[in-house]
């Protein structure tokens, strides 16, 4: 029935098929504004900021890798 | 439906295909959603997230440096993970070799050489008692690490993923019975460690897939992936489908990673760019960026409470952004090569990297 350049263009067609499909479900996605949204991040980070060591240093001696241990093996 | 409507050439006179199913009307019909999810997008796109924050407090000066050196692989260190313990480390190399590390006091703890060069993947598993890895094999291989450290690990060998191309990245989920993988064969796939069976298979990538992240757990089973096609998309576990897609980079994607809530991700790219889309908004929300920066971003991640975004850069720098106002607050040196890997700990308390100057070091 559908010779070999058929064959192809059916592939072909049904990748554009699969592509339409994606597209049509992505169209459907319930979106928030990006106010809202980062408002949102804004919020997280805030709420966590005191716990980040990285931003708000632990004492010395409570992180591991900035206390200044002097490992020895004894020989 | 006006597109249904164009003349019927001869070729479509003597064939039964109906009108709305040629490839060109596919086509138009694509473009057509395309620009419709565009103008969707838009509509919500009221403010940038960097005005926004501008009430928000400035960050102080930084004080950040190396504070270990991992030194042993005998060439450049392709990938690293942190153990759930906050000190244990596995690297892995283009040398074939796979290290763990006691970060605390930078002792080797096990060392196993692959069949391949270039292992561009390893994981630490949740548990802590195995290491998964793979590269130019294609494959992805789990070892269970023996507490005799004279045990060859190299016998207790487990081959989990086979794929057609080169292992990118690979991740266990929240357990130790699951592993996710990328691959330079287009796809990720979802593994039973146990008995080596696919479970799940992710086809969407145009592309060489370079990099994933699995959403926190409280967000549910989804995972990002991030490929050559310069796209990030984000997967349904469970149903294999591509929930939603981001094209806004100029080039490779290297690097992607979560932001702590899960409702973002960041990116970094070979177009010296690092980006942060939001799952909610469905769009690109900052683009972290300097004339100045030229050279690609190879790896990306977050400090705990999602304010800080780390980026290893192939100028052989990290450079260090404010995630919320989009400005640079540090810029870190000290490896004498492309950074090629970036990971911060599990707690927060610091952040590794590994280079293509043979060496990881330990930032606090």
């Amino acid at each position: 029935m559908k010779d070999g350049i058929a064959n192809n263009s059916t592939a072909s067609i049904s990748q554009a098929r699969k592509a339409v499909e994606q597209l049509k479900m992505e169209a459907c996605m319930d979106r928030i504004k990006v106010s809202k949204a980062a408002a949102d991040l804004m919020a997280y980070c805030e709420a966590h900021i005191r716990e980040d060591p990285l931003i708000v240093p632990v004492p010395a001696s409570e992180n591991p890798f900035r206390e200044k241990k002097f490992f020895c093996t004894i020989l | 439906r006006k597109y249904m409507r164009s003349p019927p050439t001869p070729e479509m006179a003597t064939q039964e295909v109906p009108l709305n199913e040629t490839l060109a009307h596919l086509k138009t019909e694509s473009e057509t959603l395309k620009s419709k999810l565009e103008e969707e997008r838009a509509k919500l796109h009221d403010v940038e997230l960097h005005q926004v924050a501008e009430k928000v407090e400035g960050l102080g000066q930084f004080v950040m440096k190396t504070r270990r050196t991992l030194k042993g692989h005998g060439n450049k260190v392709l990938c690293m993970d942190w153990c759930k313990d906050k000190r244990r480390i596995v690297s892995s190399s283009q040398d074939g070799k796979v290290i763990v590390w006691d970060a605390f006091t930078t002792n080797k703890e096990h060392a196993v050489t692959m069949p391949c060069t270039w292992v561009m993947a390893c994981a630490y598993a949740p548990s802590g008692c195995a290491v998964a890895c793979g590269g130019l094999d294609n494959k992805c291989s789990v070892y269970p690490l023996s507490l005799d450290k004279n045990e060859n690990l190299a016998a207790k060998k487990k081959s989990v993923a086979m794929h057609t191309n080169y292992l990118s990245a690979c991740s266990f989920t929240n357990s130790d019975m699951q592993i996710l993988t990328s691959s330079g064969d287009g796809t990720c796939a979802l593994w039973d460690v146990e008995s080596g069976q696919l479970l799940q298979s992710f086809h969407g990538h145009a592309a060489d897939v370079l990099c994933l992240d699995l959403a926190p757990s409280e967000t549910g089973n989804t995972f990002v992936s991030g490929g050559c096609d310069k796209k990030a998309n984000v997967w349904d576990m469970r149903s294999g489908q591509c929930i939603q897609s981001f094209e806004t980079h100029e080039s490779d994607i290297n690097s992607v990673r979560y932001y702590p809530s899960g409702d973002a991700f960041a990116s970094g790219s070979d177009d010296a760019t690092c980006r942060l889309y939001d799952l909610r908004a469905d769009r690109e929300v900052a683009i972290y960026s300097k004339d100045s920066i030229i050279f690609g971003v190879s790896s990306v991640d977050f400090s705990l409470s999602g304010r800080l975004l780390f980026g290893g850069y192939n100028d052989y720098t990290i450079n260090v952004w404010d995630v919320l106002k989009g400005t640079r607050v540090s810029i870190l040196f000290g490896h004498e090569n492309r950074v090629s890997t970036l990971r911060v700990s599990p707690d927060g308390t610091a952040f590794c990297t590994g280079s293509w100057d043979h060496t990881l070091r330990i930032w606090a």
